[in-house]
């Protein structure tokens, strides 16, 4: 009896499995149908995967859509507030600014909302750059339906400013326009009398002449760096009806602690998921974690883009983003750097390599570093530990600079696709010095800085010290790595331990001060020499604050190189200001990263800007050459 | 039973968050070193320094205001976060669950009755080597195969020109489960398509999660076969058909039922490595990624939710008990 039941069973799992079987290969069949089908008969704009077809090559798929699949997530989409390259991406896509890059090239622009890119020759700079006006272009409509004023224009800045976020991007306007670096410094924004004055401030730094808007200089900037930072997304021209509908500042300058009150600071952007731009391409939808989809505007003043729309996916899992690009469902695709062997002779694909960046990592020393540190040891120079004080020995740095080996660090890190650079002026920007030495991997030099350090006690005594790194960096984790095995061999007393941790754990210690070496990367923000030396060197920099490091020479240095015009005499400025670096190492640059770029052949007119945030899709198309 | 369940959870997961320093919980909102030396503002601004009966307070006065707070990692209303991100769980639960569950039992069941024969050893095998396969490995081979090899099967909920016809206006979302709004449409693309796209999550879900039912299915059927009224009823001439499924069968189900109601509300508040590998977006993956970044507002949410889940599931096993064993819809 009880065989009988199971045979039948075992006829039940068969059928099952037969069920399964044509189950599966139903839908199959039925994708391979929907695919067929509408290559041949569909015309409706939502639809095929495959409408164009080569001989030679496989056909493209999605045609109309450029996809991109990357790792990234925008922060947000209000312009004034987004200070990340994934939230860039999709606003330089659906804003505009007055100027923009020319392409390729850092210093030169074409004029997008402004009629034209000011300068001496065109009277448009005026007052030794303190004045500079932007004519502005005729006949831009928003995707909200109404058309780019000056009124628009002076808005944006205006409100921008007024916005100002804890650790935004504002303070770029606020150096030239304001003269700070926060409204804060300029007062209590609480205070009736000091927001009244701040806020007028405001008001007269971006004025309407006419057809004209009039930025008035609050000291001299030079007018390149200027123009780099009016080119990118915290400048956008915001359609001013449709950022107030959205809640956003409504113009009035009758109470200014009422504004600031309101608008300054807030805890969501009033634009975070708004589109009240002007540019290429409107945003379709947001979908948070997932994607973003940017559809054609087909009124943009410069003519419709080439696809009709641009999909950002994040796709997190690497096996998925390659599976995805290899079948053609993805056209861009990020590949980290540890998988681009993966990639070498598939077919369809394209790459670029050797794409400079202006970024660059560097291993920091802390002059003073917070006594209750648990990461000295001992505290004191007694081969257990060090004294909080230890690196302000400048042999000591140097022994350091000495024992890193450059050569292996981008071998085994990068996998050769980095440069070493000697200082912190990224190859590639202005008043870069090709010429100046740079420290090289040399352990006899690094063993006699150590015995001169601290009058020879260290290599007598030895020392203890930690190194963390914030865990998932492959590459400052090889960097901690090589340097202990160097430092560690040139004396038994010399004991370095690498400690991986969280990302909050990293950043609570170096907020306090307890790290004494820590590696970090800087990004630019403008392609100007500024925007590194100030944080590696200047005392309130982003870094050398934390790092306690303070050379008087070097800070008058820097904001002497921000307020000269005159070319010539920033680059002696600059020049040395590198040599300073190279004498008094507050920190080692680890190095400069050469990127890549990945995309499907049927890709076309991509090209390569190292301050763009992501793709600029308006120059795409799809199609085969 | 529901509110002091959540509260108690709430409780707990707050209290947990404020064994980590403010700077600590701060760095959610520092993406970049140059945000560095606003923390102490950023403190401050979000109240990271407050006593915790403050802190917490604060939060629980707002979700009886229906507001669950803004979740820094997700950039959205944490409510909002669950809610759209929600049907994306639901519909792989709605495949991966009755399946895993209907092919549990009857693995379960032919184990049982085939206990120690070759059928009952390769159920046995198999089941273990699914459930010992961990879902990212199993998720990555099944794509590579059939995604990677033969093109079918792709990542994600829907094509993207399925996407665009759904966002075209044309096609209305009455649920946000793909396959039930192709229906409701009668668009017979979209629900292949977004099939097609369910196929290899849910296998590498069911795969795994078989062996729990098939288990507990084998051992409670194992255990009704041997009790003296299964004897008595073959005694008295009842053929084995009948005595498995009329008999054994209806009791050895209950325990499977509340193993099947626990696997489905941890299902539907999230399948992370499923999530992430298929791109299959849901609760899982939102929950872990605030996680990672300690967004306390959103872990709590997910939370909530999770326990939510879990309270409904277990009345629904409960009722589900009654009906099944009459002896407790007497007591």
């Amino acid at each position: 009896m009880v065989k009988e039941n199971v045979s039948g069973i075992s006829k039940a799992v068969a059928l099952v499995i037969v069920a399964i079987v044509i189950a599966a290969a139903g839908i199959s069949f039925g994708v391979y149908m929907a695919t067929t089908t509408q290559q041949v008969t569909t015309t409706v704009t939502v639809t095929p995967t495959t409408t164009i077809t080569s001989p030679t090559k496989p056909p493209i798929k999605n045609p109309d859509t450029i996809i991109e699949a990357t790792i990234g997530e925008p922060e947000t989409l209000d312009p004034a507030w987004a200070y990340d390259t994934a939230s860039g991406e999709v606003i330089f896509n659906i804003y505009e600014t007055l100027i923009f890059f020319d392409r390729e090239k850092l210093d030169q622009f074409i004029p997008l909302i402004a009629k034209e890119v000011p300068s001496v020759e065109n009277g448009l700079i005026k007052d030794n750059g303190l004045t500079i006006i932007f004519p502005i272009r005729d006949g831009i409509k928003t995707h909200d339906g109404g058309m780019i004023t000056p009124e628009d224009v002076e808005y944006s800045f205006e409100r921008a400013m007024i916005q100002e976020r804890d650790g935004g991007p504002v303070w770029m306007l606020l150096e030239p326009l304001l003269g700070v670096e926060t409204l804060v410094d300029l007062g209590n924004l609480s205070d009736p009398d000091d927001a009244a004055r701040i806020g007028e401030m405001i008001d007269k730094a971006v004025e309407i002449e006419g057809g004209n808007v009039v930025f008035h200089l609050e000291k001299p900037f030079p007018t390149t760096t200027f123009f780099q930072i009016l080119s990118q997304t915290w400048s956008s021209i915001i359609d001013k009806e449709c950022a107030i509908k959205h809640g956003a500042w409504p113009g009035n300058k009758d109470n200014w602690a009422n504004v600031f009150a309101k608008y300054h600071n807030p805890e969501v952007p009033e634009l975070q998921e708004a589109d009240c731009g002007s540019g290429p391409f409107m945003l379709e939808k947001w979908e948070h974690g997932k994607e973003v989809s940017l559809v054609r505007f087909n009124d943009y003043w410069r003519g419709p883009a080439k696809v009709e729309r641009a999909i950002i996916k994040k796709v997190d899992e690497w096996s998925t983003r390659k599976l995805m690009f290899l079948q053609g469902d993805a056209d861009i695709v990020y590949v980290p750097r540890q998988y681009i062997k993966e990639l070498e002779g598939a077919e369809g694909i394209r790459y670029v390599t050797n794409l400079p960046q202006i970024a660059i990592d560097a291993l920091f020393f802390t002059f003073e570093v917070d006594p209750n540190s648990p990461y000295i040891g001992s505290g004191k120079l007694d081969g257990k530990g060090i004294p909080p004080d230890f690196f302000s020995d400048v042999n000591v740095r140097k022994a350091f600079a000495y024992a890193f080996d450059w050569k292996t660090y981008i071998e085994q890190a990068w996998m050769g696709e980095a440069e070493q650079i000697p200082g912190p002026v990224p190859k590639g920007l202005p008043f870069y010095n090709p010429d100046q030495p740079k420290y090289e991997f040399d352990l006899a030099k690094s063993e006699e800085y150590f015995k001169k350090a601290w009058n020879g006690e260290v290599w007598e005594k030895g020392f203890y010290i930690e190194i963390l790194y914030n865990v998932g960096n492959i590459p400052r984790k090889i960097a901690a790595e090589i340097l202990k095995e160097n430092i560690e061999s040139l004396n038994p007393k010399f004991k370095i331990y690498i400690r991986g941790v969280e990302w909050p754990t990293y950043l609570r210690a170096m907020v306090r001060g307890q790290l004494p070496i820590f590696i970090i990367g800087w990004l630019a923000d403008y392609p100007d020499p500024h925007n590194f030396v100030h944080p590696f060197m200047h005392s309130s920099g982003a870094f050398a604050a934390w790092q306690k490091y303070s050379n008087p020479h070097v800070d008058e240095l820097i904001e002497k190189g921000i307020t000269e015009t005159d070319s010539a005499k920033r680059r002696e400025i600059y020049y040395e200001l590198q040599a300073i670096y190279y004498e008094d190492v507050p920190s080692v640059v680890l190095q400069q990263p050469l990127g890549r770029h990945y995309e499907r052949d049927w890709v076309q007119g991509w090209y390569y800007n190292p301050i763009y945030p992501g793709i600029y899709f308006y120059a795409l198309s799809k199609g085969y050459e | 039973m529901v509110i002091p369940t959540l509260l108690g959870i709430s409780l707990l997961i707050f209290g947990v968050t404020q064994l980590f320093d403010p700077i600590e919980r701060a760095s959610l909102y520092i993406r970049d070193p140059r945000q560095i030396r606003f923390v102490e503002e950023i403190i401050k601004k979000y109240g990271l320094d407050q006593p915790f009966y403050v802190q917490y307070f604060g939060w629980l006065s707002q979700v009886l205001q229906g507001n669950l707070g803004w979740s820094q990692s997700l950039h959205m209303p944490v409510l909002e976060a669950l809610i759209t991100r929600f049907p994306a769980t639901a519909e792989l639960v709605l495949y991966s669950a009755p399946l895993t569950i209907v092919l549990g039992i009857f693995l379960g069941k032919i184990s049982a009755v085939k206990k120690d024969t070759v059928i009952d050893h390769v159920t046995r095998v198999m089941a273990i080597v699914g459930w010992s396969l961990p879902a990212f490995w199993l998720g990555i081979i099944l794509m590579a195969v059939f995604y990677g090899g033969f093109g079918i099967f792709p990542p994600g909920r829907l094509s993207p020109w399925a996407e665009a016809m759904i966002r075209s206006g044309k096609f209305k979302a009455y649920t946000g489960l793909y396959t039930i709004d192709a229906i409701l449409n009668l668009n017979g693309d979209v629900f292949i398509d977004a099939l097609s796209h369910l196929v290899l999550p849910v296998i590498t879900l069911t795969t795994i999660n078989v062996a729990l039912i098939m288990r507990v299915m084998r051992s409670s059927m194992l255990e009704q076969l041997g009790k003296t009224y299964i004897i008595a009823a073959r005694a008295r001439g009842l053929d084995s058909k009948t005595v498995i499924d009329k008999h054994a069968t209806k009791n050895a189900l209950i325990p499977v039922v509340t193993i099947s109601g626990l696997l489905t509300a941890g299902m539907l508040s999230g399948m992370v490595i499923t999530e992430t590998v298929f791109e299959f977006k849901g609760v899982g993956y939102f929950a872990a990624h605030a996680a990672t970044q300690l967004d306390i507002p959103a872990v709590l949410g997910f939370a909530l939710f999770a326990g939510l889940i879990f309270v409904i599931a277990n009345l629904i096993v409960d009722i589900l008990y009654a009906y099944i064993d009459p002896r407790i819809r007497l007591r």
